[in-house]
Parts: structure tokens; C-alpha cells; sequence
């Protein structure tokens, strides 16, 4: 067997370069003689501008420049950020208030950009900043992400900037009223900060007359347009690079003020310009993540199968629209909005707010956890509710292995599946059986123990087209163009794995070349749980391309009527000859006989369908009630990802996920104080998981090849966050049910816990 | 942070005379001092480094039989060396930060520091400890003044803290969640003359010794000794990671599995 193609659990190769830091992340790529950008932020919630006062700032020792929203118009640039706007369900479109690159007559969050200080170094831009001279009258702050409160924008009467819907409300609501039982749950998903080990940054330079932007970003073509547009610079002028980038979540696949005011600084000043957020920076403007609350419904018939199911969600988008924020808890959530059940009849209704916080978008999942999250407290809720095992209601409504492929009720075409199966499995693999005992055992130390299931299912989103090229270089190597970005995921190595499997070509003379956009062309991006699939689906394709070119031109150099590849040992071969040739081979007879056009092959593909990576989460958690502690004791997964192209990468993809999903369930608090500062502006305050808070993770891989993709996989890269949610809140649930608690709302902290086990006590 | 100056003597007597300057400031470990200067809260003129003071480092035993630590030893030190004759004590520094804090920050300047939250003022406090300074010795019942304040005057140094050992201790830290300091942190120290109680972390005034669980543990030495008590949530910090009751009531829950921990 190879040891390096496909379903291979090759090491990563570029950890190498990260683990012996020689990585070249954001800052690391910076000139040694760029200037240092740092932003003036508004220190109050709201408030309208009296006055703003940059002259001093401008005249202290070493500032090249500092910008404001009135300095970026008077140079040419639009100031409204772009983002996406949905219909409200009368048809109308949602609010679309400008978002100002800096802000403008009005701040509107604590973090808010105001002024961009450009100094020889950071420190003397800091310095400078606090020259700015910044009047301000308060105006009443909404934090609160409901309807109603102080207005934020005219745009959005009640701070509601959305009020969608989708289903048939009607049919819905008869289908309740015909109901044998029906089952209520008010849930909420509290907020997060997504904090990437690396922030984010920016530097750009003037190069040859063009614009040089270097960002750490999940997409490197859809911000050049961006730029062109705002800047008002033809795109052709602009050349975007992206680094190594550590961490993107969601949060870096969005554009940020900093990244247009460094591109503006550097044309402005012909110097480069570099801007790169600390950790509270970090925390004050990335965008947050979740932040929503659901009301549930679920009917049931006499036979305990789902008849309809109504969902009404208020999202927070904080105080601006994010770049994709209003479709994440609507069309992004709409996707898995019936999960593996078979029901038909639904209702989702979502209203999206303004607050005076930081922007909410896109954050691991991007809408896919927060439905996951509703629909499978739902039904664990209301199994309890209508007595039955949870494990067992779940199995009556699931789609049947035989209905495939089966269109969901939301115009998903699920195309494979075995969720009866995967569930037989996660029970042994849990030992579900083993269960009560560890129960008494926990209750006999004084600690409850419980244990929740999570049956999740994703949908794999982003562009389904994207690019590969392959090009023999005169030095021997082949590199491989991508439009994908990885930001720590290991591209770098499956992409040469699936790159040799189906060419031959030797992984070690590869290299992977992403998020250039002067060479490449144009590319999709990370997101969505996308790049593997799109992107090996493309390179595969490429192959067969190139193979058709070579054996082409084999045949004429040959002067035989056939050549054929074979896909085992990759190599080209004239039947009834002893000609062969592999394919670095071919590549090389191409050169000599000048054959240009045969080193260079650029492909693009579209998937032919979506692909709907499913499993099972099942945690066991141990309460002390005495200190409203929750310990994750045992966490096991039961997935379905399809063809596994590294299975080590797909699990350290599952353990990256789920600690991710249970940093949100147990620790991870925002919290604003009623004048909108965020309380928890630093890890002193905000607490991410450590991984002593983590157990040993379970993993097994249970595959229904998709359909979907020639590669027959599914992504990977949210459904450990999506799974995880619901499983610790199903099991703190389970722990606390028998002490007569009904509700349970993450961040299962400490106090939050000891407070659910004690709503009597006097809480302060 | 903003510029300043540095010195960094290496006797006690230099450094005396070096924060006789308005705009000095001492620095211990500097893991306090030094992050906030980072975010230009603080902003002394010149820092007198006392991490050259070769004469204020180390662990050492008193002929009375104390535990004498210089006030620059390192937590890290405290947790090695301090294991065989306090190991109550070691265990504390012992998860006090991270390995790092453990190997800069000091417990001189834990103790001149006085956060409300911190570790060491809780053991000094249940130790009964003596505070050794370049002027004077101060015991620990009048060191501590209230949060991030202390009997200490301007530019006196923490030379050395005597610890009498108890027959049995131990320190319960419950953990902020997110900083790792202690939410409360409560140590039983157990000795010939009685039982001492000091709780970190709960209260508005610093740390405190809890006296009531003091004259019930010196009569008997056990957990059950505290059922009867409770603790008034009156004056505990109130804040996102603890109510003030929960913090009251985790004092009683953590004295009980200090005294099951140390007897």
C-alpha cells in the first residue's frame, strides 16, 4: 500500500515549519522598516461625536498620518463596509444602515474604530493617540440583544434589523393543533469570542505602482474586489497575499476596518503600513460568535413521530451588520434547520436585533451549530417531557437508511446516509450500558453524573466551484495552486496526498502554493467546512485533464495509436510496447520537446452536490453540587464523514471542534455591563478551555460514501463544534434533572451551575 | 508601557536608598506590576529591580524550627524546597500561576502586593507569619490592611517571611475560571496553640481569618466541626465568576475538604 495517497493518516508536513518556528505568520512578514498602524477606539457605547480633534496626534514625534472618516472620504474611499441583506418576511428588505470603515458623527460600540494613528513605531502611535482629542455625548445604550431599547439606527425601528421567516406558518401551526403532544423549550446559545491564537493583521505597501495587501484572512480574492471598490482602485492594481495564518474560525473569513485603513495608509504615505490587533483588541472588535435565543416547538402524533416543528429565534448582530451576518442564523441555520429528522412540516422564524456590542457573524459553523443546538435540546427535552428514552425517540423519527437520497423539508437533498446504524455504534463505543453504574459510582463521591446525546448533521457550504493548477517547474519540483486557504487546518499536506494519489506525482517534490491572488486567479476560500472537498475534487479533475494532455501528446511523440494511464502504479504505457513513462516523466519529455503548454494545467470544478457529514456526540459529565463544577468525564464521537482523505487530520479536526463546542458550553462568557464595556476583555476574565479541562476523546468513523463529490467525502472542519454543544448541555441536563432542575442554559460555569442546583440561594 | 528607568541593586541597603526616590517603584517578580504597566495603568519613573538581592533568596530553617523564605524566592522555589517541612505551603505555591509565574513572580511581592485574590497572603495569614522588612518585623494579623493594601511604607522591602510550621495543613484553592487566581482560596493550619483559619479571594477587605471555624476546629479537628456554621455573605465580592453568596458558601465547603485534606 502507498504510505502517502488518500486515507492515509500521513503526518502533517507543516508542522515542521510551525513547530520549529519557522512559520511566517502576518507580522513575521512585514518589512523591517514598516510603520506601525494603531487605532483610536471609542471608549463609550454609544454616543454622538462633539467633537474629534487629531491635530496634536498628527504633530507628536514620529506620526506619518493619522486617518478619519472625514480624511478617508476627502481621499477618495467609501466608507460603508459591505454585507449581506436579507428580505424580511413581508418582502421588504432587512436594515441596511451604513457601516462606516471609521466611524462618523456616531460610535456605536466600546471598540468602535474612530482614527488610525501611522507612526514609526507602535509605541510612538500610541503615544499619539492619546493626543486624540475625542468629544462625546452619551446617548442610551442597548445591550440586551431583544427587540425595543434606545434606537441605534433610524433604519431599524425597535433595533430590528430582520424579521424573516420561512416555512408554511399555517400548515404549522394546524399541524400543532392536530397534535397528540406538544413540546416547549425556550433555549439560549450564548455569545462567544472566537480569539484565534493569532489576531488578526494587515500590512500593505506600495509595489511597482500597484497595491501590496498582506492579510490574515480566510479568502484572498473576494477582499481584493472589496478593496477595489472601496479604495476606488481598479482590482488589476491591487495584489493580495495571505501567510501562514493561525486560526480563523469564521471570524478571519471577514473584512475588518484595519485592513482598508492600512491599504489606504500605504498609498497615502507610498510606505508600508502594518496593523496588528493585541489580545484585547482581539476581544473588543473581532466579530463575536452564537449569541441568539430560541423558542421551540415540537408535535407529536400518537406514535411519538415529529408532525411539525416551529422554531422563533432573536438573533444579536451587534451594532452594525456584519459581513454575512444576517444570514447565518437564518439561511445558514435554515440548512440543517430538521437535522436527521423526517418531518416536513416546519416554521423557522428569525429576527435579528442591534445592540451596542461588537459585530456577530460567522463563527465556527456558522449557523449549522446554533440549529443543530435547538432542534437536539428540543428533542431531548422532550423525551423527558413525554417520558420516553431520548435514545429511542430519536431512532423513531430518524430518516430511514432506505429513504436516500431524501429532500428535507428546508429543499435539502440529503444524499446518503445510516443515522440507525451510527447510533447502534456510539452506544457500544459510549458503553451506554455501563452508564448506571458509573452513575451510582459518581453518587456514592457525592457528584451527579449525566450524560447527553447529540445526533448532529451538517451541510457543507461555501462556493462549490474551485480552481487547481499544477505546474512542472524548470527545477524539477511541481507546484500546486490552490483557492483555498488554510489557516492551521494541514492543507498543505492533503492536498499533496490526494495530489499523488491520483497522479503519482511524489508528495516531496510538491509544493502548495495558497492565497496569492496575482498567481492565482481566483479561488473560494475556507469556510463552510468546504476546501478539502472542493479542492480535491478540483485537483482530481486536473489530473484526469493533464493525464488526457500527456497521453495525447505520448501518442504523437511515441508514434503509437494508444497510451494509456493506469491508476494503480502511474504510469503512462503504449499497450504492445514497452514504452512507460510517470508522470514527472511525461513532464520532462514535454520540456524537451518544448511542449510548454503541457507543464502549466489549470482546472476548475463544481461539485455536483452538497455533502452532509452526520454523527454522534455522546458526553458524560460529573457534577459537584456543592460547587456547581461540571467535569466532562467521558466524550465519545461516532462520525460519518464519508471517504476519509487523512484520517488523522479528521480527528484532530473532531478534537479542535468539539473543544471548541465545549469551551461555549462550559467557560466561554461574554459579558457586557449595562453601559455596554465588555466586561471580559481579556483571558483574565474570559476563560477558553485549557486541555486539562478536556477528557480523552472516543473517535470512530462509521462511512456512508457521499454521492455528492467524486471524492466521495464530507468535510470535516465544523462538526466537532456542531455536535459538541448539545451533547454537554443534554448531559448537564441529565445530571441535574433527578435535583428537580427543568431548565439548563450554557456556559455551564461554575456559579451558573451551583445557581441552577440552588435557585433559592441569594444571588448577588 | 512608557519609558522609565531601571536599577537593579544587589544589596537590601541599595535598594533601600534607590526607592527613597518619590518616582521609584520596587519589582519583585513583576507579575502584577509588569502587565499593567504594559497597559499603561501604571507608569513609575524608575523600577528597582530586587531580583539581584542574592541575600534575599532561598528557604531556610530558624533554630525556633520556622520556615524562613527571602522575600525574592521564586513560588517555584517555595514549592521544591518548602515540601518537606511545610508541604500545606509547597502545595500552595505550588498552583500559584503557571510555571512561568511560578519561576519570576516572588512571594515578597505576592505579599506587598496584597491582591485580594492571591494565594500567599492566605497561607501567611493561617501561619500566623512574621513579615521580615529592612526596618522592622511585622506580624501577620497587622500586615494586611484591606485589598492591595498592606502595613508596609513607602519603599520598605519584604526581606524574609517566618512561617511557624503547623502539625497539619492544607490550602483549598477553588479556581477563578478563566484567570486561575483563586475565586476563594481557604487554608487550615493546625497547631500546639490552635487551629488557624484564613480565606483569599471572598472578601471586599482582602483576606481574613474565618475565627468562628477557628475555635470550632481548634475543639475538634474535623470537617463535621463546621456543620453548624455559616458564613455571611455580607461584604464578598460580587462579581460575573461568583455571587457574594456563593462565594460565602464556598468558604464553608472548602475549610470542610481543607481540614478532610489535612487531618
Amino acid at each position: 500500500m502507498r504510505k502517502f495517497g488518500t486515507s492515509q493518516s500521513v503526518r502533517r508536513i507543516e508542522d515542521v515549519r510551525f513547530l520549529t518556528g519557522t512559520g511566517r505568520y502576518l507580522e513575521d512578514t512585514a518589512p523591517a522598516d514598516t510603520l506601525h498602524a494603531v487605532v483610536f477606539r471609542s471608549p463609550v457605547a454609544h454616543g454622538r461625536i462633539t467633537a474629534l480633534d487629531v491635530s496634536a496626534a498628527e504633530e507628536a514625534p514620529g506620526v506619518h498620518l493619522v486617518l478619519t472618516a472625514e480624511k478617508l472620504e476627502a481621499a477618495g474611499v467609501c466608507l460603508a463596509m459591505k454585507s449581506t441583506v436579507l428580505e424580511n418576511r413581508d418582502g421588504t428588505p432587512g436594515a441596511a444602515p451604513e457601516r462606516p470603515i471609521l466611524a462618523r458623527d456616531r460610535v456605536r460600540f466600546v471598540g468602535e474604530a474612530v482614527a488610525v494613528i501611522v507612526a514609526d513605531s507602535a509605541i510612538a502611535a500610541r503615544d499619539a493617540a492619546e493626543l486624540v482629542e475625542f468629544d462625546y455625548e452619551d446617548l442610551p445604550v442597548h445591550v440586551t440583544p431583544r427587540p425595543g431599547g434606545p434606537a441605534i439606527h433610524p433604519e431599524a425601528p425597535d433595533n430590528v434589523a430582520l424579521d424573516w421567516g420561512w416555512g408554511d406558518a399555517e400548515a404549522t401551526d394546524a399541524a400543532f393543533a392536530a397534535a397528540a403532544h406538544t413540546v416547549s423549550l425556550e433555549v439560549e446559545d450564548n455569545r462567544i469570542i472566537s480569539n484565534p491564537m493569532e489576531p488578526r493583521g494587515y500590512w500593505a505597501e506600495m509595489r511597482d505602482d500597484r497595491l501590496h495587501v498582506t492579510i490574515s484572512h480566510q479568502n484572498a480574492w473576494a477582499p481584493k474586489e472589496r478593496m477595489a471598490e472601496l479604495l476606488g482602485m481598479p482590482a488589476a492594481d491591487i495584489h493580495v497575499t495571505i501567510p501562514d495564518v493561525g486560526g480563523g474560525f469564521g471570524t478571519k473569513a471577514m473584512d475588518y476596518p484595519e485592513m482598508y485603513c492600512v491599504a489606504q495608509a500605504a498609498r497615502m504615505l507610498d510606505r508600508p503600513v502594518l496593523f496588528m490587533a493585541d489580545r484585547t483588541e482581539t476581544m473588543l472588535s473581532d466579530n463575536g460568535g452564537r449569541d441568539l435565543a430560541s423558542s421551540v416547538d415540537l408535535a407529536f402524533d400518537a406514535d411519538l413521530r415529529i408532525t411539525a416543528y416551529r422554531v422563533e429565534t432573536i438573533f444579536n448582530l451587534g451594532a452594525y451588520n456584519g459581513q454575512h451576518a444576517q444570514a447565518i442564523q437564518t439561511e445558514l441555520a435554515l440548512k440543517v434547520l430538521t437535522g436527521t429528522y423526517d418531518v416536513q412540516t416546519v416554521w423557522f422564524g428569525a429576527r435579528a436585533v442591534y445592540t451596542n456590542t461588537n459585530q456577530v457573524d460567522a463563527y465556527r459553523g456558522a449557523g449549522r451549530p446554533e440549529a443543530i443546538y435547538v432542534l437536539e435540546r428540543a428533542i431531548d427535552n422532550a423525551a423527558r417531557q413525554l417520558g420516553v428514552d431520548p435514545w429511542e425517540l430519536r431512532r423513531r423519527n430518524f430518516i430511514a437508511a432506505d429513504a436516500f437520497p431524501y429532500t428535507s423539508a428546508t429543499g435539502e437533498i440529503y444524499d446518503v446516509g445510516d443515522f440507525h446504524g451510527l447510533l447502534d455504534e456510539a452506544a457500544i463505543r459510549a458503553d451506554r450500558a455501563g452508564f448506571a453504574e458509573r452513575r451510582a459510582a459518581s453518587e456514592a463521591r457525592g457528584l451527579l453524573r449525566g450524560q447527553g446525546l447529540c445526533y448532529y448533521i451538517e451541510a457543507i457550504l461555501g462556493d462549490p466551484t474551485e480552481n487547481s493548477a499544477i505546474s512542472f517547474d524548470a527545477d524539477g519540483g511541481v507546484t500546486l495552486y490552490v483557492g483555498t486557504i488554510s489557516n492551521g487546518q494541514g492543507h498543505e499536506t492533503v492536498y499533496r496526498q490526494i495530489l499523488e494519489q491520483y497522479s503519482g506525482i511524489p508528495h516531496d517534490r510538491v509544493r502548495v502554493v495558497q492565497g496569492d491572488s496575482d498567481r492565482i486567479a481566483s479561488g473560494g476560500g475556507t469556510g463552510g467546512s468546504r476546501s478539502v472537498t472542493t479542492q480535491g475534487t478540483a485537483t482530481r479533475a486536473n489530473v484526469e485533464a493533464m493525464v488526457e494532455g500527456f497521453a495525447g501528446f505520448l501518442r504523437e511523440l511515441w508514434e503509437v495509436d494508444e497510451v494509456l494511464f493506469d491508476a494503480q502504479d502511474h504510469r503512462f504505457r503504449a499497450p504492445g510496447t514497452n514504452r512507460s513513462v510517470d508522470m514527472m516523466g511525461a513532464a520532462g519529455l514535454a520540456r524537451e520537446e518544448g511542449r510548454d503548454e503541457l507543464l502549466r494545467h489549470d482546472h476548475t470544478a463544481t461539485l455536483p452536490g452538497r455533502s452532509y457529514p452526520n454523527g454522534a456526540h455522546v458526553c458524560e459529565v460529573e457534577i459537584d453540587p456543592e460547587t456547581g463544577v461540571v467535569t466532562v468525564d467521558r466524550y465519545t464521537v461516532v462520525d460519518d464523514f464519508g471517504v476519509l482523505m487523512n484520517p488523522m487530520l479528521t480527528e484532530g479536526q473532531i478534537h479542535g471542534g468539539v473543544a471548541q463546542g465545549i469551551g461555549q458550553a462550559l467557560s466561554e462568557h461574554v459579558v457586557h455591563d449595562a453601559d455596554g464595556q465588555l466586561l471580559t476583555a481579556s483571558f483574565m476574565d474570559y476563560a477558553v478551555p485549557r486541555a486539562r479541562d478536556l477528557p480523552m476523546m472516543g473517535f470512530a468513523h462509521r462511512p456512508v460514501p457521499s454521492t455528492a463529490n467524486p471524492l466521495g467525502m464530507k468535510g470535516c472542519g465544523e462538526a466537532g463544534t456542531v455536535g459538541a454543544l448539545a451533547a454537554v448541555a443534554n448531559a448537564v441536563l441529565d445530571a441535574v434533572w433527578e435535583r428537580g432542575v427543568r431548565r439548563v442554559d450554557m456556559p455551564f460555569t461554575p456559579l451558573r451551575t451551583w445557581s441552577m442546583l440552588n435557585a433559592d440561594a441569594d444571588r448577588i | 508601557m512608557y519609558a522609565f528607568e531601571f536599577q537593579k541593586p544587589t544589596s537590601i541597603q541599595a535598594a533601600v536608598e534607590a526607592l527613597k526616590d518619590d518616582e521609584a517603584q520596587a519589582l519583585g517578580g513583576g507579575q502584577t506590576l509588569l502587565p499593567t504597566m504594559r497597559q499603561r495603568l501604571a507608569s513609575p519613573g524608575t523600577l528597582v529591580s530586587l531580583s539581584g538581592i542574592a541575600e534575599m533568596r532561598g528557604v531556610c530553617r530558624a533554630d525556633d524550627g520556622a520556615l524562613c523564605i527571602g522575600g525574592g524566592t521564586s513560588h517555584a522555589v517555595v514549592a521544591q524546597e518548602a515540601a518537606g517541612i511545610y508541604p500545606g505551603l509547597a502545595g500552595l505555591a505550588a498552583r500559584i500561576g503557571d510555571p512561568a509565574v511560578r519561576n519570576r513572580g516572588t512571594i515578597g511581592g505576592s505579599l506587598a502586593n496584597n491582591d485580594p485574590s492571591a494565594c500567599y497572603p492566605c497561607a501567611v495569614l493561617a501561619s500566623g507569619a512574621r513579615i521580615i522588612t529592612d526596618r522592622r518585623e511585622i506580624a501577620a494579623d497587622d500586615f494586611f490592611e484591606g485589598m492591595f493594601t498592606t502595613a508596609l511604607e513607602q519603599g520598605e522591602i519584604i526581606t524574609e517571611v517566618r512561617f511557624p510550621v503547623p502539625e497539619a495543613s492544607n490550602y483549598q484553592k477553588f479556581i477563578q475560571p478563566a484567570s486561575r487566581f483563586a475565586l476563594v482560596g481557604v487554608m487550615v493550619a493546625k497547631y500546639a496553640g490552635g487551629v488557624r483559619v484564613a480565606v483569599t479571594g471572598a472578601s471586599e477587605e482582602g483576606v481574613f481569618r474565618w475565627t468562628e471555624a477557628e475555635k470550632a476546629l481548634s475543639d475538634n479537628f474535623a470537617a463535621s466541626a463546621l456543620k453548624d456554621l455559616t458564613v455571611s455573605a455580607d461584604g464578598m465580592i460580587a462579581d460575573m465568576h461568583g455571587s457574594a453568596a456563593y462565594r460565602a458558601h464556598l468558604i464553608k465547603v472548602l475549610a470542610g475538604r481543607a481540614v478532610e485534606a489535612a487531618a
